[in-house]
């Protein structure tokens, strides 16, 4: 009267086997989960009886016994109701397994016996191959989800009684399986409703945004409100190149652990939009149980932080960490949790409390003091791990109605495509992939045999009072545009463009005085 | 404790025994001997100097003295003395004379640095304290030149055109002199605190007020009658219509001081101050020997300066002073001394918003042009 049943509870991102024990005994008749259940997993209890008893078998009046391996890691969530369910029927001599040693179970189950998405499915997919199974019986909705992973069929049932069918027939099993793939791959296109060539004007920001874009720098726009910075930020989607397959797996975990309803492998760029009132453990993650936050929906994608200046200071130092290590680590006393999040920083903040400083138009009404108070609260680690800082100006009236086109997403995306080819021929084997995160030793390395660069630099660095973060700013960006150019070295021309992003009027309006 | 002039009138100034204006009248009627005008306040005014110091504690920090206005007194000497405050009354050698002939000069200075004994010649700067780019440049441009030559730069050590003008006049001969509106041992705005360092140890920093004098708005008219009192002339730069550099004018007006204005930009609300007081008679400044023709009778206290060519933006460069050739040089030229976006230089050179980003940077570097707003720019000579 015993059976066991493989499924996964998850643990940060990533996913751990879980195997579900039945045993049914004689004694009064009893429902017990034991394993560190928690809310969740209690309930499902009244789930599975009901389940059960509605899709037309008997609930066994036994002492029911389930223990879910192993016991001493905590268990959340209705992952469980489908692998109980089907454990108990098979436990009770009802159905019989036939597919049982190569296959593992994940559902939610209706008190109707439909079975509903759980949380998180791609990452358990991705443990089931690893694991060598065959079989992954997921809920129908969101199959699609974890139907690239390969080497195993992913079955997708819709009810109970679908999955028993499964369950107990292999011949059967070959109508639920799963057959997004083929279909899904080919349908990768993105499609945006917007298009950098909306944007007129404002030539400078265009140059930078698609420089920052190439070599995953972070970029910090500033300027007076309805001068486009949320324009510009928004559109740098589109000149992302495409997610491959790997990167589309990655993204959609975060997702899938985010919500439910995960149809579909995600395949555009995350472009996550904050709003400043956000919560520490929204914007880093975090919880009772931990939870990607925005910057990990945000990983392979665009966090754009709008009105920068209006986020609680200890947020922004928050950031430092997750900005250098790529991914951020939440400690629980149990357990410590990693979620991933490469992603690049877009920042928009007006130069100061009025929001008009460095405006032709519009006088600005701050004192010199509040504007140095209000770039004070940016100063520091979090400006220092910013490349690029560009002024965004507002454009005069007739401008709106410029009918010049200029370059769409897709020729400036073709361009930064070949720009992170060479990028990754340049660092292959190393640890890193952009040129954002080179370090002093590789750029050393690069300007090793030109006299007359260093000499540029000096100058530059005295004439613009230039920190050595500054410096090495100004080069890994003009690594960048050279590498847009496909030069092999730096060249004059690049430092100098590269100056323009880094100091100037509004750059640091705070300096100014 | 020695007991001089200055502890004297410190007493009578802490006491409010004597009215300033008084104390000039008497002081004036006695030809400038302090002696005799002591003598006569303590004959007719019944007035007793009650100066002998008092007791100290063994360990000579605190004076227990009876409250009262010789606590206060003794407080400020002790102030002076720990601090490395230097005190200068109006009959003392090294009081600039300029300043006593000013109706209600003060009697007695807080000062740090030596300067404000040494000064020959000054011209005062004043101005907006949110002054633009424009009054930026202009306040350094007058005021490095001014101090270049020998001429001493009196301002307020405020914030805007006055910590400008300090900042450019501490690198030339004339040195600078920074008058406050409170006591000397407060650094107001705080954010001046390095210029005001600087200052004291190179310039001068003065002021009439006692130590812990917060900064009220009530001083600062008060203290701009000993801006102007210093100078032969005061040279006021992007003013605003109610501003206290035009309040400054007025006062150097009454004590017979040359004013002079920079003008600027008709529509800006910042200058009209300034154009007001050029409508009104003020002499236009447009370059150094605008200001210097004034003081032609001042030849000898300007001897230092005779042999200083000053820039003067007005000369016209020549394409090969500025060493730019092709692009550059026709960028440069259509860039002109109004402001223009990057967009309109990009459609006017037909090159590539990357080319010409660079172009404008590396004539930032020359220091040929100027980001004056937001992607704007302009030309500098």
């Amino acid at each position: 009267m015993f059976f066991k049943l493989d499924s996964f509870t998850l643990v940060g991102i990533n996913a751990i086997r879980v195997s579900v024990e039945v045993h049914l005994s004689r004694g009064l008749p009893e429902f017990i989960i034991v394993g560190l259940p928690g809310k969740a997993v209690n309930e499902s209890r009244q789930r599975v009886r009901s389940a059960v008893i509605n899709s037309g078998f008997d609930f066994p009046v036994k002492k029911i016994i389930v223990n879910l391996s192993p016991a001493d890691i905590k268990k959340d969530g209705s992952f469980y109701d489908l692998p109980i369910a089907l454990a108990i029927l098979a436990a009770s001599g009802q159905i019989k397994c036939d597919i049982s040693g190569g296959s593992c179970f994940v559902g939610e189950l209706s008190l109707d016996g439909k079975i509903n998405p759980v949380k998180g499915l791609i990452s358990m997919a991705e443990e089931a191959q690893k694991l060598d199974k065959k079989f992954f019986l997921v809920p129908y909705e969101i199959a699609s989800q974890a139907s690239f992973i390969s080497g195993m069929d992913i079955v997708a049932c819709k009810h109970l009684s679908e999955a028993v069918e499964a369950f107990t027939c292999r011949e059967s099993i070959g109508k639920f399986i799963c057959r997004d793939k083929i279909e899904n791959i080919s349908n990768r296109s993105n499609h945006y409703d917007f298009d950098f060539s909306d944007v007129k004007g404002q030539l400078k920001a265009k140059r930078a945004m698609e420089i920052a874009v190439s070599g995953r720098h972070n970029i910090m726009l500033i300027g007076p409100p309805g001068s486009g910075k949320t324009m510009l930020a928004r559109r740098a989607v589109t000149i992302m190149p495409d997610l491959n397959l790997e990167e589309c797996i990655e993204v959609t975990k975060v997702y899938s652990l985010y919500e439910k309803y995960v149809n579909r492998l995600i395949h555009e760029r995350p472009f996550r939009n904050p709003h400043h009132t956000i919560s520490r453990a929204g914007l880093i993650g975090g919880g009772i149980n931990p939870r990607p936050g925005e910057i990990s929906l945000a990983h392979k994608g665009l966090l754009f932080l709008d009105e920068f200046s209006q986020f609680p200071k200890n947020f922004i130092e928050d950031l430092r960490q997750p900005l250098e290590n790529k991914e951020v680590i939440i400690t629980r006393s149990h357990l410590s949790y990693s979620f991933p999040c490469n992603f690049m920083l877009i920042m928009a903040t007006n130069p100061c409390y009025c929001g008009y400083f460095g405006d032709e138009s519009r006088k600005c009404t701050c004192s010199q003091r509040e504007i140095q108070k209000f770039w004070k609260k940016m100063s520091g680690p979090v400006m220092d791990r910013i490349d690029m800082r560009v002024n965004v100006a507002r454009l005069p009236e007739r401008s709106f109605i410029n009918t010049e086109t200029s370059e769409n997403s897709n020729k400036i995306k073709k361009r930064i495509e070949k720009c992170l080819r060479i990028q990754n021929d340049r660092f292959k084997g190393k640890n890193i992939s952009y040129n954002s995160e080179v370090g002093i030793k590789i750029i050393n390395e690069w300007l090793k045999n030109d006299k007359k660069i260093r000499d540029l630099i000096y100058t530059i660095s005295g004439k613009y009072n230039l920190t050595a973060r500054g410096t090495v700013s100004i080069l890994k960006v003009s690594r960048t545009i050279a590498d847009l150019e496909e030069s092999g070295i730096i060249g004059e021309n690049h430092i100098i463009e590269a100056i323009n992003y880094r100091v100037g009027y509004g750059c640091n309006p705070g300096n100014n005085f | 404790m020695k007991i001089g002039n200055k502890e004297k009138i410190l007493y009578l100034l802490v006491d409010k025994k004597i009215k300033p204006t008084k104390f000039m009248d008497i002081y004036r009627q006695n030809r400038g001997n302090m002696n005799k005008t002591f003598e006569h306040f303590l004959k007719y005014e019944n007035l007793k100097l009650n100066l002998e110091e008092g007791k100290r504690n063994n360990d000579n920090t605190e004076i227990s003295m009876h409250k009262g206005d010789r606590y206060e007194y003794f407080k400020i000497i002790d102030f002076v003395f720990k601090n490395k405050v230097d005190l200068l009354c109006i009959g003392d050698d090294g009081y600039p004379d300029i300043l006593k002939q000013v109706y209600s000069p003060p009697l007695l200075l807080f000062f740090k640095g030596n300067k404000i004994k040494e000064m020959e010649f000054g011209i005062a700067i004043v101005g907006s304290r949110k002054c633009t780019a424009y009054g930026r440049e202009a306040a350094g441009y007058i005021s490095g030149n001014l101090s270049e030559m020998g001429i001493t730069v009196v301002s307020g050590l405020a914030v805007g055109i006055d910590s400008y003008a300090h900042k450019a006049a501490l690198e030339g001969k004339g040195g600078t002199i920074g008058v406050l509106g409170c006591g000397i041992d407060i650094v107001y705005p705080p954010e001046n605190k390095l210029l005001y360092d600087e200052i004291a140890l190179n310039g001068s920093i003065i002021t009439e007020f006692f130590p812990k004098t917060p900064p009220l708005k009530s001083n600062f008219p008060v203290r701009n009658r000993i801006i102007s009192g210093l100078c032969r002339g005061v040279i006021v730069i992007e003013a605003g219509e109610k501003s206290g550099a035009v309040i400054t004018c007025e006062m150097a007006l009454k004590q017979d001081r040359e004013v002079f204005a920079v003008p600027g930009n008709i529509f800006s609300p910042a200058i009209r101050g300034c154009h007001k007081l050029i409508k009104s008679g003020a002499k236009l400044v447009e370059r150094i020997d605008d200001i210097l023709e004034e003081f032609s009778q001042y030849q000898e206290n300007l001897r230092l300066c005779s042999n200083y060519d000053h820039k003067d933006h007005m000369k016209p460069h020549a394409r090969q002073d500025t060493g730019i050739q092709g692009n550059e040089a026709r960028i440069y030229e259509f860039i002109g001394y109004r402001a223009k976006s990057v967009e309109e230089i990009v459609k006017y050179s037909k090159m590539e918003v990357k080319e010409v980003l660079g172009i404008l940077a590396s004539l930032e570097i020359k220091q040929l042009i100027r980001e004056d707003s937001f992607n704007k720019y302009s030309r500098l000579f």
